[in-house]
């Protein structure tokens, strides 16, 4: 029996091991969004964004972090959500993505961060096929946790550099 | 016995690289120290040689060299760099008979030590990348190379010596007591005393500048060595921008409103003694990274010195000021642009000897390269005494290339001008070295991307000059903060003329559309900076608001702005990768508030603004 399943079983498990581990969740609208705890470097509450000419809507400018100059994206708009005004409770996530040369600091604003969670390889799910026409690229899966539904980003695909520069899709 | 040791391997045996098992050649720091030592000690080699090039009796140039090589012999024999030590052999071999005068050092002879030099230089970049990649370099033992320098290292015929007759081409015996394998035999009396004294002399120098209390500390002689030390150029970037926010930081500090009202003197003395500190700190910081220029020009001694032998042009370099310092980052990019100057002025503005005599003019020809700082800038002047440009051959070319309309009127700065257009090259023959018609195009760009200028001055029959005028630093521009509707902007003080308030009278449209505006008797494009960004602006009317005039490729033009903030000293940063090319934006810099400010590319609001990434983004701080 053991042996029979040996083989796809650790292909499988090895995916989903991957995704095991640490999450930090944040809301945007009524969805919880999920993103490893790993690519954050730190959050913080929305402070004056400088706004950068001739790029992409969702790129809100960039910010002062300690010294270095990083571009903020509004995930919202990102998401083809309406804008809404910020709040006591928005907050700028500042997530270290791998660029096409180096690995970049980008700040994402999102509505509000809610926890970290440890997720079980056992408790994240493939993410379901929509059919045709709905991009999934940038999912890892999806975890439910008490009877809510988080979406697990993979960042890297959500913020790639080309889209903040407003040349790619979307 | 290291002696036998060497008599063993430099006798021509061809030992490849093959993984030694000594563990000391494995140790990537140990290495990595070599590389570093090495490529300095090649540097000084390469710029003793030049100065024996010209003065082939220089006894203080010829040590130079030999300590050179001996050190990196030294060291590669301990690495078992075989082949390096081998080479590193050879040419002390020869510099052992130079030094006691029992061989001219002839242009041969340095050619020799030079291609030897270069050899060592491609084993130090094998030798990188081995460390970086983790394969074996793949440079083999040169047995030609080595046969070369024996072949120079042939003593004179007009000074026979029958004791090196015999052993000429084979290990010099004679030599070898004179090379100890640097690492724990004493150095014998004979080959130390030369670099003894001028050890001592720098001793002496030493000693005068000494405080007369600290006299007796000059028994410790390493001490006194070592007065500086190798730091990680990322480390010093790290500082300089930590450097740039404790600046921020603390003027934030000073600025706050609770602090504006009421102080009282204690802390008014002791923030203003922090405000005299953090300057200090900030200079201190920002000198560290400053260079002298001369380490740049000794390379393009050594290029007019290959390029003048091929040539055969008979060239003598002068060098003036090259303790200038100015930023490594600008050396950096400094290095293309100046060698495809120098490499004109030889290839193209100097005439060969017959040339120059038939002319009236001495056969050696005069290539001057010259820094000197200038209120902020670093002027740096490229001279020679050729044949100058010739004003109806660029007109000509430039017609035939189709660069200018046939019957264009220009002046003679525009003509001159015509040089730096892509694709322009009035060499009549492409020579392997210029003559394709890139260059002067490079060079225009490069200094544009390191916001500098350049100028030609020429005279048919005299000679060219560049003149080339760059910024001390990439790091720190001064910039006039603009204000449009509720956004900052830096303007590049450099490319400011000057500011205005227009009357009404002064504005007019064409077609309804473009508009104008009167500056000086001059109708200059007008371009409202919040319509290219499209932002909502404070005032709507250009007599409301400030005009900026600007020059772009030698075309003025006018830049709206609401209002003018201030002028402000500001660290430039890099917007990253995420946000490159942006037309019209050159940078960011954190301004006092803390608060990013975007530092405008007025030659790419200007310029064509479809043409994307045009604008060149600045070098990161």
């Amino acid at each position: 029996m053991e042996t029979i399943l040996a083989g796809p079983a650790n292909a499988v498990s090895q995916k989903v091991e991957h995704r095991a581990g640490k999450y930090l969740t944040f809301q945007l609208g009524n969805e919880e969004f999920a993103i490893q705890v790993l690519r954050v470097r730190e959050i913080m509450g929305v402070q004056e964004i400088t706004a950068v000419p001739q790029t992409a809507g969702y790129v809100k400018g960039v910010i002062n972090l300690r010294g270095k100059v990083i571009p903020v994206v509004d995930l919202r708009l990102k998401f083809g959500l309406p804008e809404l005004e910020y709040t006591q409770r928005t907050c700028i996530i500042v997530v270290q993505i791998q660029g096409a040369a180096e690995k970049l600091l980008i700040g994402v604003i999102v509505d509000a961060v809610s926890e970290v969670l440890t997720l079980q390889a056992n408790e994240i799910e493939d993410t379901p096929d929509f059919g045709d026409g709905v991009a999934t690229t940038y999912l890892l899966g999806m975890a439910k946790i008490k009877g809510k539904v988080k979406i697990l980003l993979d960042i890297d695909r959500v913020l790639s550099s080309q889209d903040v520069s407003g040349v790619g899709a979307f | 016995m290291p002696e036998d040791q060497e008599q063993k391997t430099a006798g021509g045996v061809e030992t490849p690289a093959a993984p030694s098992s000594n563990p000391l050649a494995s140790d990537p720091e140990l290495l990595n120290d070599f590389i570093l030592e090495a490529r300095e000690h090649l540097t000084t080699i390469e710029l003793q040689l030049l100065t024996l090039d010209q003065d082939p009796v220089n006894k203080e140039a010829i040590h130079a060299v030999f300590r050179g090589f001996h050190t990196i012999k030294g060291m590669a024999g301990f690495l078992d760099l075989d082949a390096v030590r081998d080479v590193s052999h050879e040419v002390e071999t020869i510099l052992d008979l130079a030094r006691n005068a029992q061989l001219a050092i002839t242009p041969e002879v340095i050619d020799a030590i030079l291609a030897s030099k270069d050899y060592l230089g491609r084993w130090m970049g094998a030798l990188e990348s081995m460390l970086q990649t983790g394969r074996a370099p793949e440079i083999n033992p040169d047995q030609a190379l080595i046969e070369s320098i024996r072949a120079v290292a042939k003593p004179r015929t007009e000074d026979p010596s029958p004791q090196r007759a015999g052993v000429e081409g084979e290990q010099p015996v004679v030599a070898a007591p004179v090379v100890p394998a640097a690492l724990d035999l004493p150095v014998p009396p004979a080959a130390a005393e030369e670099p003894m004294v001028s050890e001592l002399l720098d001793l002496a120098r030493e000693v005068a500048s000494l405080e007369p209390a600290e006299a007796p500390k000059i028994s410790e002689a390493p001490a006194v060595v070592a007065r500086s030390i190798k730091v990680d150029t990322g480390k010093l970037d790290y500082l300089v921008d930590m450097v740039g926010e404790m600046v921020i930081a603390q003027s934030m500090v000073r600025h706050d409103p609770d602090l504006s009202t009421g102080l009282k003197p204690r802390l008014a003395r002791n923030l203003s003694q922090l405000a005299r500190i953090t300057d200090e700190v900030q200079r201190t910081a920002m000198s560290m990274r400053m260079i002298p220029i001369g380490q740049l020009f000794q390379k393009t001694a050594r290029l007019v010195r290959d390029l003048s032998r091929k040539g055969s042009k008979q060239v003598d370099l002068e060098l003036s000021g090259e303790d200038t310092e100015l930023d490594r980052n600008i050396v950096e990019e400094l290095a293309d642009p100046l060698m495809h100057m120098v490499r004109n002025a030889v290839d193209h503005g100097i005439e060969t000897p017959e040339e120059r005599v038939k002319a009236g003019k001495p056969a050696n020809a005069k290539v001057l390269l010259k820094a000197a700082h200038q209120a902020g800038h670093i002027l740096i002047q490229i001279s020679d005494d050729g044949r100058g440009l010739d004003h109806k051959k660029i007109l000509r070319k430039a017609r035939e290339k189709g660069l200018i309309e046939p019957n264009a009127q220009l002046s003679e700065a525009e003509i001159f001008n015509l040089i730096f257009l892509p694709g322009f090259s009035t060499a009549d023959k492409i020579t392997d070295v210029s003559g394709r018609g890139v260059g002067m195009d490079v060079v225009r760009k490069h200094l544009q991307k390191l916001r500098g200028r350049v100028d030609v001055h020429s005279r048919p029959g005299e000679g060219t000059s560049f003149l080339m005028k760059l910024p001390l630093t990439l790091a720190i521009i001064d910039g006039l903060v603009v204000g449009v509707g509720n956004q900052r902007y830096i303007v590049p003080l450099f490319a400011v003329r000057e500011m205005l308030k227009p009357t009404e009278d002064a504005i007019s449209t064409i077609r309804g559309r473009e508009e104008m505006a009167m500056v000086r008797g001059t109708l200059l494009p007008l371009i409202r900076l919040h319509r290219r960004f499209g932002i909502e602006p404070r005032f709507q009317n250009p007599w409301d608001s400030l005009l900026i005039v600007s020059e772009n490729g030698g075309k003025q033009f006018c830049m709206m702005v609401d209002e003018l903030i201030g002028k402000q000293e500001v660290v430039i940063k890099s917007l990253g990768e995420a946000m490159r090319n942006i037309p019209g934006v050159a940078g960011g810099a954190i301004l006092g508030d803390g608060r990013v400010g975007l530092i405008l590319d007025l030659e790419g609001l200007f310029g064509t603004s479809h043409e994307a990434g045009s604008g060149g983004v600045l070098v990161d701080a």
